[in-house]
């Protein structure tokens, strides 16, 4: 018998909206101390960026990451794929300066010298040139597609185009030379994978700088995500002084706010207006603030037009807010600073001490030995000579005093500059002599002035039972 | 845009975005230590590759691995490619 099953459908929920849709955010153009710093951080930082591959030294690009030669010159030193540790080395002293500057300052990469900013701050000038201050633009894209409207929206796509491949152009010419690279594009004659990256490169660009922008930093950046871990009470973060402004409302410049139950907030949304990435500072420090300060900038001139004390919203520290003194040395901040400066020191060290010379030795791999006429014990090897430095170099092959084994091959070798050298090496090891089996041998190397560059260890070989 | 296109749009780019970052990492390690040159001469003797063409094949290998690895992640985790939901399948619901 067919017995009902108590039953009823429940009504899914609708599904929910997990995300508002994305209002295109249309900066307004801010003057302001912020302003003009964060203009004079774009002008140095991609000035940096576009000019650094063109300048020379010692008849060679300065700083050149010379992939298809692996090998990296920065000013006058030159780093082979064995320096790589440096390099690793390096990356991690730059990921302790943001946390430090972080822990510091807050985010004054983001505001600053992040290259999203910066870029972007390049791509909003061009739109501005184009499609005029904030208003116009927004009234340009809600209009018809008049023939006005079509030259500047192209105007403007043409020069982010040519701005975005010559920013790929000169990316590029960090890793291939850029003389030559230059001289390649007009003739047509790029390689392949050269003109792919810049193209590449050039996309990117355009997409994070000219469409994407704050999304970048609301969305896509790590950082943005764990920069909290960074922050404490004592951290530099831009803030709304609530005590201070709220209530807020409109007032006459003559009237008395106090008189009006007001605080000194106009509530006249320039601080959201100025933001890039569409907030409202005075709901509190948000994810999305990327410290920029361009609130800063729009409230103070407000503040100075209606004869009120700048600071309304500025950079400040939550303690300070809360009446408490402003603590620059702290725990946090002298961990980070002295692990730094320790990273920093060993960094120069070991750079400027590296070795002249990179030995590698390889085993000769079809016989393990061989015996001499007169009876002793012989190993064979190959030798590989890196002279990292930038003159030709006769290096000397020998072994420490007191070594049983004697090499009786060549024991000089000739190193062009910059380049590898291969040598043989032969080692012979007496039948009276007492060691056995397996066991290491250290190899030196030097110059005629000086008799030890750099040593390495290889193994050699004797039968066990003669 | 409609909403559920922006949620896709935005689940696609967590897809590709860790990964293109985690492979460039990876290819700049690996080939810190592999010379590609060395590595095709080694493993494909007839074939002349050149470095370009080594580090080019090498990133895009890692980058393919790494977007697998977080495409997966994502059909996993229901946000690509999730099989509708009774409710949408019903005929009338």
């Amino acid at each position: 018998m067919n017995k009902a099953i108590p039953a009823k459908l429940v009504e899914e929920p609708a599904p929910q909206r997990l995300y508002a849709a994305q209002a295109k955010v249309y900066p307004r153009e801010i003057d302001g101390r912020f302003a003009r710093l964060r203009t004079s951080a774009v002008f140095v930082l991609l000035g940096v960026f576009y000019a650094l591959p063109w300048l020379r030294w010692d008849g060679h690009q300065a700083v050149l990451f010379d992939l298809p030669a692996r090998k990296f010159h920065v000013l006058g030193l030159t780093f082979w794929p064995q320096d790589f540790f440096w390099l690793a080395w390096l990356l991690i002293i730059a990921a302790l300066s943001l946390f430090f500057f972080t822990a510091l300052a807050g985010r004054l990469w983001c505001g600053y010298a992040c290259p999203q900013t910066v870029w972007t701050e390049v791509f909003l000038a061009i739109e501005r040139a184009f499609e005029g201050r904030r208003n116009e633009r927004v009234k340009l894209d809600a209009g018809a597609w008049t023939r006005a409207k079509i030259l500047r929206k192209g105007g403007k796509q043409a020069v982010w185009i040519v701005f975005a491949l010559w920013t790929g152009f000169t990316f590029v010419g960090f890793f291939t030379p850029i003389v030559e690279l230059a001289r390649e594009v007009p003739a047509a004659t790029l390689g392949g994978w050269e003109a792919f990256w810049i193209v590449f490169y050039a996309l990117a660009t355009y997409g994070n700088a000219g469409f994407l922008r704050e999304q970048v930093c609301k969305y896509m950046c790590p950082y943005a995500r764990f920069q909290s871990a960074m922050f404490d009470q004592d951290t530099l973060v831009i803030s709304y002084d609530a005590a201070r402004g709220d209530p807020r409302g409109a007032r006459k410049k003559s009237a008395d706010p106090r008189a009006l139950g007001l605080g000194d907030c106009v509530d006249c949304a320039a601080c959201v207006q100025v933001c890039p990435t569409g907030i409202d500072i005075r709901d509190g420090l948000q994810i999305e603030c990327i410290a920029c300060a361009a609130c800063v900038d729009a409230c103070d001139a407000v503040m100075d037009r209606l004869n009120y004390r700048r600071g309304l919203i500025r950079y400040t520290t939550a303690n300070v807010v809360a009446g408490k003194p402003r603590r620059i040395l702290r725990t946090r901040t002298l961990v980070y600073g002295s692990v730094l400066a320790v990273l920093l020191t060993t960094f120069a060290w070991g750079v400027a001490h590296r070795a002249p010379v990179i030995v590698e030795i390889l085993r000769d791999r079809n016989a393990l030995y061989r015996e001499s006429p007169a009876g002793d014990f012989e190993n064979s090897y190959a030798v590989k000579l890196v002279n990292k430095t930038d003159r030709a170099q006769r290096y000397v092959l020998s072994l420490p005093e007191g070594a049983p084994e004697r090499i009786v091959s060549n024991t000089t070798v000739e190193v062009a500059a910059g380049a590898i050298g291969n040598v043989p090496l032969t080692l012979r090891l007496a039948r009276s002599a007492g060691s056995r089996g397996m066991h290491a041998v250290t190899l030196r190397v030097g110059t005629a002035q000086t008799r030890e560059l750099a040593v390495q260890n290889t193994q050699f070989y004797r039968p066990e039972v003669p | 845009m409609r909403d559920s296109g922006r949620a896709a749009w935005r689940n696609w780019g967590a897809v590709a975005w860790p990964s293109f970052f985690a492979a460039a990492v990876a290819t700049m390690v690996f080939f810190a230590l592999v010379d590609p040159v060395e590595l095709a001469e080694t493993a494909w003797p007839h074939v002349a590759v050149s470095r370009e063409l080594g580090y080019s094949l090498g990133f895009f290998g890692f980058w393919a691995c790494t977007a697998a690895s977080s495409l997966f992640t994502a059909v996993l985790l229901g946000k690509i490619l999730a099989l509708p939901s009774r409710h949408e399948t019903e005929p009338g619901a």
